[in-house]
């Protein structure tokens, strides 16, 4: 796992230099910057709203990060060359393969953290809180970070067969999917009243498709006095979800990398 | 002596979508021995760097076998005794000479900071070692190229076009550290354009030329027989199309003629020529046979449609 680690590790070094990332992450940081001092300007000062739109930034910006990040990694390889000289060392292609995913999974660790303690700052500071509402709140962007994983799980495996521009809306798509028709084909799917093929069809996109909807938990943070029942199971089953599509994804993606001409 | 490396009828076949099935390496058969420099040599898009990622194993041949330090090509063990310098490498550009160096060990599992450094000095780089790479040179970046190529202490180096682009000087200290490559008793696989820079270092060289080995041998045997080199002025263009042959190579530009013919041809014939077309003659020089006269011989013919569109004063 060496070559693995070193591999991962200089990924991050890299993606931390990158200009287009850096500026997507200071726009996140400065739009979770301004959105507390709003509320303390608007007359209807509400803390459901700040929080709400807090996320909705955090995750909107990782999301991106994680597709900018993660398709270009392993085609800018090839193309500046630096793939061969590695290559032709004792690491063979998978290994290298999942150590720029260990790369770009650590970069969005970093990049989430960041966003998180800035957010967690100014809204302390804006909104006076107690510690234990400021704990609650980083709950969250843990489950963005293995959503995210997810999603450059995604995009790594689909770089392996197509261009970063067509991977771009790709990536997207599949997560907008997963985000926003996962949810609604799941009711489709699991309510007796539906038309059989509305269900078969609708089965089978859930079954094809991640869902990275369960992993935005920001409501019950926003109502406190709506937990997640089961809290603990529903933390645990949708991590394990999540590993379980990573690992499918990656096992894909080295093997369609394994037989790419390079 | 045993072979380092060895392939039979080694083929890399690709699909066009034009062209269909086409045989970018065809059946082919190459032979280097230990401890030699052997240049690799071919136009561009012969399949020289495609011979180099199939023996390196990064990319799998269609057909045919080959083997490299005896075992067969693709075997993770023989990478660990063999490097790559790729044509006009990147190295990551944040790292410092030393981190890079550090890098490609650690992908071997060598953490030896004092062997780092002696290579650092090697390659005369130790004063720039905390230097990061988007600050070094293009010589100096070829130079850590080669530092992390001998890393694991290899028996057989493949450099790809290790002095191109580079100046006068960082060409000559190129040269020295593959000399001293040999030296060591390492292998060296030379695919280079650079004609001199090889017919000055290597022992054995192959010409490629779409797909296909075209010469294989030692330089001394493959460059036998000297050349009379025969410039004019003022010569007409229809006499200069009179000396088009098979073995003379004709170059004409501003009515300077300059031909080149093997040693037993009629010298006397040619001048008779140019004196009958009122030329005036600038020099009759008996030189030795270079490789860019075997290269331009092997070569130049096959792509002789090519060779006019890039170069319209030639006319052979």
């Amino acid at each position: 796992m060496g070559a693995v680690w070193n591999i991962a590790a200089t990924t991050v070094g890299e993606a931390i230099r990158r200009r287009v990332l850096l500026v997507i992450l200071m726009i996140g940081v400065l739009l979770l910057t301004i959105i507390p001092s709003l509320s303390v300007l608007s007359a209807r000062s509400d803390d459901s709203v700040t929080v709400g739109t807090m996320f909705a930034v955090m995750r909107g910006t990782s999301a991106l990060l994680a597709i900018v990040l993660t398709v270009y990694m392993i085609p800018n390889e090839i193309e500046r060359r630096t793939i061969y000289t590695i290559l032709s060392k004792p690491v063979q292609r998978w290994q290298f393969f999942l150590g720029k995913y260990l790369g770009a999974v650590l970069s969005l660790l970093l990049m989430i953290t960041l966003m998180t303690v800035f957010m967690l700052v100014v809204y302390a500071i804006f909104q006076n809180h107690h510690a234990s509402r400021l704990l609650s709140l980083a709950q969250q962007p843990v489950m963005y970070w293995i959503e995210m994983s997810l999603l450059a799980a995604v995009a790594i495996c689909i770089s392996t067969f197509v261009t970063p521009l067509i991977n771009i809306f790709l990536s997207f798509g599949v997560w907008l999917v997963g985000t926003v028709l996962n949810p609604l084909y799941d009711t489709i799917a699991n309510n007796s009243k539906s038309i059989p093929i509305m269900k078969s069809i609708s089965k089978l996109i859930v079954s094809l498709v991640p869902n990275f909807a369960d992993y935005d938990t920001k409501n019950p943070l926003i109502n406190p006095g709506q937990p997640i029942q089961n809290q603990g199971l529903y933390y645990f089953t949708t991590i394990f979800y999540g590993v379980v599509w990573i690992a499918l994804l990656l096992i894909i993606g080295a093997l369609i990398f394994d037989r790419r001409e390079v | 002596m045993p072979a380092a490396i060895e392939t039979i009828q080694l083929t890399k076949t690709y699909k066009s979508r034009s062209l269909g099935l086409i045989n970018v390496v065809d059946k082919l058969d190459l032979t280097v021995q230990e401890g030699e420099i052997f240049g690799f040599l071919g136009p561009n898009g012969a399949g020289k760097t495609t011979t180099i990622k199939m023996l390196l194993g990064i990319i799998n041949p269609s057909a045919g076998e080959g083997y490299v330090l005896g075992k067969e090509i693709g075997d993770l063990n023989v990478h660990k005794v063999i490097s790559y310098l790729p044509e006009r490498p990147y190295y990551y550009e944040y790292m410092t000479g030393m981190e890079i160096l550090k890098f490609y060990g650690s992908l071997f599992g060598i953490r030896d900071e004092k062997k780092f450094q002696s290579l650092l000095e090697r390659v005369n780089l130790a004063g720039d070692a905390s230097k990061i790479i988007a600050q070094y040179s293009k010589g100096m970046q070829q130079r850590i190229g080669l530092a992390q190529s001998l890393i694991n202490d290899p028996k057989l180096l493949f450099l790809d076009e290790p002095t191109a682009g580079l100046d006068p000087i960082a060409h000559t200290e190129i040269r020295d550290l593959i000399l001293q490559f040999r030296n060591e008793g390492r292998t060296v696989f030379i695919s280079s354009h650079e004609l001199s820079e090889v017919e000055r270092i290597c022992d054995r060289v192959a010409i490629i030329n779409k797909g296909v080995i075209e010469r294989q041998g030692h330089l001394d045997e493959l460059l036998k027989g000297a050349r009379i080199e025969i410039i004019a002025d003022d010569v007409p263009k229809e006499t200069a199309t009179k000396f088009e042959g098979p073995d003379t190579i004709v170059s004409y530009s501003s009515n300077r003629l300059i031909v080149d013919i093997p040693e037993g041809a009629n010298v006397g014939a040619v001048i008779d020529e140019l004196r009958n077309a009122k030329a005036s003659i600038v020099s009759v020089i008996p030189r030795r046979r270079r490789l860019e006269d075997l290269f331009v011989e092997t070569v130049g013919g096959k792509n002789a449609k090519k060779l006019v569109v890039e170069s319209p004063e030639v006319v052979a």
